[in-house]
């Protein structure tokens, strides 16, 4: 009987309900062509971070890697090869240079490539008796292809240079040129058995599809349930480098807020269109209640109408927004790069016409509460006295409306805490809102309407109009600016962000191994070729002895038996290196203490968090032991460093006075252009045979190429989610204008002639909109600002001036779209005034 | 009483097209109105009535036929050139009262006469509100009023920018006898106050006896033209 009702209330409303299937189905697009183009980006981005890894998880140790580590990453099937690190030296005639060996299985590496000269695939080229090396480092030395060379006592033939190769940047690290070997060559060598500081690694491939929270889950029990996990560093390629894992969760925080805006928005515009749907058939709610409904059997009856209606809208929502990627593959190739599209997959599509079907019976609970405002009686009377819906019935909806919100956050959002926040949030807003137009009816009832101009007059009356009417519309007129402009402001200053995370004056070279006596000489050169952001820092290796007189055998020891602090462990008894400086560098902070401050001891400046690895604080004394000779230095203060920067930053920043004696070298960071750094790579050879160039452009060039593409999927999401707002506020817009056919037929017959009922009805809509958008404007300014200074942490500087115009362009756009949607009722004939 | 024509039909017809042949509403209808006169257009419902009513005012075209207010030719004027006519000439009352929701009582009565660019109209409008026994009500918004009330700011509204002609639609068609009553008592009062020629539609007779004239209508024929005791 419901259904049957349903079918027959739909009847004779056609227009509305093409709407009200359009806005939800924009709505659900915008969520599941959201979802599919994320899932398209993450897969592609997923793919570019894993090359920078070579694989999804990296477990690296001093120790060799047990099989047991398999039981915890490889229950799903997937593959491990191991790779073994050394700095050793390699000699060539009569040239010795310290090299990175690096020792691998065939399958190396499991995403990317090393890009070889000639073309060649590394584990295929690799035999026991071949080494492929650096090309840079060639053209050093002067090698060739089949030259040999000689590797901890075994002759490797020269197969391949070395161009390029998946790996972190990790610059500390690096010491030489790169030489790879295969395992077997490497055990040819007597290099593993002289227990020299091989660094073990174990590369995993993971079946395909495993979720990036289960390999964080799998990272966790390794650190809690295996013994020796205080020798293990584990990694996944989520967290394969910090700038771009913190470029890629502000980027999913976006996208999350993207979406579930878009979706509310949806909601809104479901509720306007509902509300105005039920006042324009209060009269066939009234016959309803005579011939014997109750209220809920009507709420029922209405209810199952938008279920209907929403799951159609929902329907075409979700198939179009499965489409999107396909559209942004065409539209913006460098995007998503061919073969990442996530094809149509059931999941999301569903899960687009639940969060449909879902929002639009909560959002249509609250305007269907008017239902009980009708009162039977008002078939007999043209006009009676609204009855308020029991107040467990509007507290009920209300309710449902929250938890709802909620619940489809927390879908959308996977995150109970931004779930929690956003409702909260739009609560919140929703509220001001509401109370914003409440005051502002009431204002609108009071302010002397005397002396004005009948038409102005009209429309301050119909803000001052009893009834719900326009706090609704204002309410989901304001959240649709809000969507719109919040978005506008973010997405272009997210991406500018993104695009600037790599500095312009990011060196492109590094200089290892530089003797001071060298510096004068190597500074001269690079002057020379053009360089420039050239910097150099003194670098003393040493190691932690003792914390405030503690042997850290000793502390790390204790550490072991805590759970959970394997790294903290590690950072105690790893070798240190230390540089000092009178003035920090401007990409370091100082967030506690202060500077060289203390005249009495000698000072020690640490980086915040490595400073809570080691667990120690402002006062506390380290002791270093430098070849021997022990120096002890005081924290006075805690710096913060903003890696991304790319500059040469350590932990640990001394006073200078305290080492200058010790014996050290000193590392530079330069800016080249390509050709300059050939240039310099041949006169360093020629002069300076003992410095090391580390080329970091091929890196810097994929973090950019990451950059970029984040950037890019910023603002095709937003300008998406901007259309899609611009429509439904426009469809919102429009809901109130649709049921007035028969005012505009009054009109005309008191003597308003077209373009008056169009003045008239323009600026009723101009008003209310520009009431929703300067509130909604300015709640967007609010949102915008506080997203991008706390959750991105960049300076918000937003075009404040743009406040005035923005809620002047709602009010336009409202009085456009309502006009437009009036259309209709424009033209209607004054004859039908008669047809009471 | 003055004899000249206020309104005039000739001829009047309206054919509505119907399922393939067309469906005569309206045959043939030929009367004239003298200034200040009462008309009252009875019949039974499907008679052409409000048909009649729309075409005379204006409100809608006639198939063939013509229709003159003053002398003036009405059925070709543009639509604009219409509401202008209204503007300056007509007044309506009509059944289910049609009130502007978003305006207050006084609001109601005043929308036309600003529209008519009448001089003092606050005054003229708190007046007529006063009149119908409104006077304590011009700020309650429509819904606040009883069905009778809002017909009684309909009929300020109407006489409002003193149109010569007023139309009215069944005004006493919603509302109880004695309300109804009250209403019609207060219409043709005010009628009589400003000289107002009225054509009223009903199907009630005890309304139409107020008339200075009747006419019936059936099946869209003019039926006969009676002369009433009324004004």
């Amino acid at each position: 009987m419901v259904l049957s009702g349903a079918v027959r209330e739909s009847r004779g409303a056609r227009g509305r309900l093409v709407f009200f299937v359009l806005c939800l189905a924009l709505g659900v697009a915008a969520v599941t062509g959201v979802a599919a183009l994320v899932a398209s980006i993450e897969s592609a981005l997923r793919a570019q971070s894993r090359e920078l890894l070579g694989a999804d998880v990296s477990v690296d140790s001093r120790r060799a890697i047990p099989a047991e580590i398999d039981g915890f990453l490889l229950p799903g099937g997937g593959e491990r090869s191991d790779v073994r690190e050394l700095t050793t030296l390699a000699s060539h005639a009569e040239v010795s240079r310290l090299v990175e060996l690096k020792a691998v299985a065939p399958s190396f590496p499991f995403y990317g490539q090393v890009t070889l000269e000639p073309r060649a695939r590394l584990g295929e080229l690799l035999t026991p008796l071949t080494c492929a090396v650096s090309r840079d480092f060639m053209g050093e030395v002067g090698l060739a292809l089949g030259d040999t060379l000689r590797i901890g006592g075994q002759e490797f033939s020269i197969a391949a240079a070395v161009v390029d190769e998946p790996g972190r940047l990790d610059i500390a690290f690096t010491l030489g040129p790169r030489v790879f070997v295969s395992l077997e060559g490497l055990a040819r060598t007597k290099l593993e058995t002289f227990g020299s500081r091989i660094r073990y690694r174990a590369l995993y491939r993971l079946p395909e599809g495993t979720r990036e929270d289960w390999t964080q889950r799998a990272k966790r029990r390794i650190t809690e349930e295996y013994a020796d996990a205080a020798y293990l560093r584990v990694e996944s390629h989520g967290d394969a480098q910090p700038t771009v894992r913190r470029s890629i969760e502000r980027f999913a925080n976006f996208l999350g807020l993207v979406a579930l805006l878009s979706l509310i928005l949806g909601g809104t515009g479901v509720a306007q269109i509902v509300r105005a749907w039920i006042s324009a058939r209060t009269q066939s709610v009234a016959v309803l209640r005579v011939i014997g409904f109750r209220p809920r059997d009507v709420l029922a009856m209405y209810l199952g109408n938008v279920a209907l209606l929403a799951l159609a809208g929902s329907m075409i929502g979700a198939l179009a927004g499965s489409l999107l990627p396909f559209a942004v593959v065409v539209a913006a190739p460098e995007l998503i790069p061919k073969g990442h599209t996530v094809a149509w997959e059931l999941g999301p599509l569903l899960q687009g016409l639940g969060l449909g079907l879902g929002v639009a019976l909560i959002f249509s609970l609250p305007p269907l509460t008017a239902i009980w405002r009708v009162a039977p009686v008002r078939v007999l009377r043209s006009t009676v006295e609204p009855l308020p819906a029991p107040r467990s019935v509007t507290v009920c909806a209300l309710l449902v409306l929250i938890v709802g919100v909620f619940a489809a956050a927390w879908t959308q959002a996977q995150q109970l805490a931004l779930a929690a926040s956003f409702t909260g949030g739009l609560a919140v807003l929703a509220l001001v809102l509401a109370g914003s137009a409440k005051a502002l009816t009431m204002l609108a009832a009071r302010v002397p309407r005397t002396g004005l101009d009948p038409y102005l007059r009209h429309g301050i009356a119909a803000l001052a109009r009893p009834g719900v009417g326009v706090i609704g519309a204002t309410v989901a007129l304001g959240l649709g600016v809000l969507v719109v402009v919040s978005m506008v402001l973010i997405d272009e200053r997210l991406a500018t962000r993104l695009r600037g995370a790599l500095p312009a004056d990011a060196p492109s070279v590094f200089l290892v191994d530089v003797q001071p006596d060298q510096w004068d000489g190597v500074a001269a050169k690079l002057v020379e070729l053009g360089a420039t952001a050239t910097q150099s820092v003194p670098v003393l290796t040493a190691r932690l002895s003792s914390i405030n007189g503690v042997d850290v055998k000793e502390l790390a020891a204790r550490r072991a038996d805590d759970e959970g602090v394997g790294r903290q462990r590690w950072v105690l008894t790893r070798e240190q290196r230390l540089t000092w400086m009178r003035e920090l560098p401007k990409d370091n902070r100082v967030v506690e203490g202060a500077l060289w401050s203390d005249p009495r001891c000698f000072e020690l400046s640490l980086e915040q968090k490595f400073a809570e690895d080691l667990g120690v604080g402002l006062g506390d004394l380290l002791t270093f032991d430098v070849q021997g000779v022990p120096i002890e230095l005081t924290v006075t203060s805690l710096r913060s460093v903003e890696w991304e920067s790319f500059g040469i930053n350590f932990f640990l920043v001394a006073e200078p006075g305290a080492l200058d004696a010790a014996p050290h070298f000193l590392i530079a960071a330069s800016r080249l252009e390509p050709e300059g750094e050939l240039a310099l790579q041949r006169a360093l050879a020629a002069d300076f045979p003992n410095v090391s160039p580390v080329r970091i452009r091929p890196i810097l060039e994929k973090l950019l190429a990451i950059f970029s593409r984040l950037a890019l999927g910023v603002r095709v999401l937003g300008l998406f989610t901007v259309v899609t707002g611009l429509t439904i506020l426009a469809g919102v817009a429009s809901s109130s204008a649709v049921h007035r056919g028969r005012e505009v037929a009054l009109l005309k017959t008191l003597g308003l002639t077209r373009l008056g009922v169009v003045r008239l009805l323009g600026l009723e809509f101009a008003l209310v909109g520009f009431v929703a958008g300067t509130i909604g404007a300015c709640a967007a300014f609010a949102l915008a600002y506080a997203f991008l200074e706390f959750v991105v942490e960049t300076p918000a500087d937003l075009p404040w001036i743009a406040l005035a115009p923005t809620a002047l362009a709602v009010a336009l756009l409202s009085a456009a779209c309502g006009l437009a949607a009036s259309a209709r009722a424009l033209t209607s004939r004054p004859i039908e005034s008669l047809r009471g | 009483m003055n004899t000249t024509a206020r309104l005039e039909c000739h001829d009047l017809s309206k054919r509505l097209p119907s399922g393939g042949h067309e469906l005569v509403v309206l045959e043939r209808v030929s009367f004239a109105v003298a200034a200040e006169e009462f008309v009252a257009i009875l019949g039974p419902s499907g008679s052409g009535k409000s048909t009649l009513l729309g075409l005379l005012a204006g409100l809608d075209r006639p198939s063939s036929g013509q229709v003159l207010i003053d002398g003036q030719r009405i059925d070709d004027l543009s639509e604009d050139a219409l509401s202008l006519l209204r503007r300056r000439k007509v007044g309506f009352v009509f059944q289910s009262f049609q009130l502007l929701g978003n305006l207050t009582a006084l609001e109601n009565v005043l929308l036309p006469l600003e529209l008519a660019g009448v001089g003092g109209a606050r005054e003229r409008a708190r007046e007529l509100l006063e009149q119908v026994g409104l006077g304590e009500r011009t700020h309650h918004y429509p819904a606040q009023l009883s069905g009778g009330e809002q017909q009684r700011v309909a009929l300020a509204r109407a006489f409002g920018p003193r149109p010569p002609v007023l139309f009215a639609d069944e005004p006493t068609g919603n509302l109880d006898a004695a309300t109804g009553a009250r209403v019609l008592e207060l219409l043709a009062g005010l009628r009589e106050r400003e000289g107002t020629t009225l054509v009223l539609v009903t199907h009630d007779r005890e309304v139409a006896r107020l008339a200075g004239r009747r006419i019936h209508l059936r099946a869209g024929l003019v039926e006969r033209i009676e002369q009433g005791a009324g004004a």
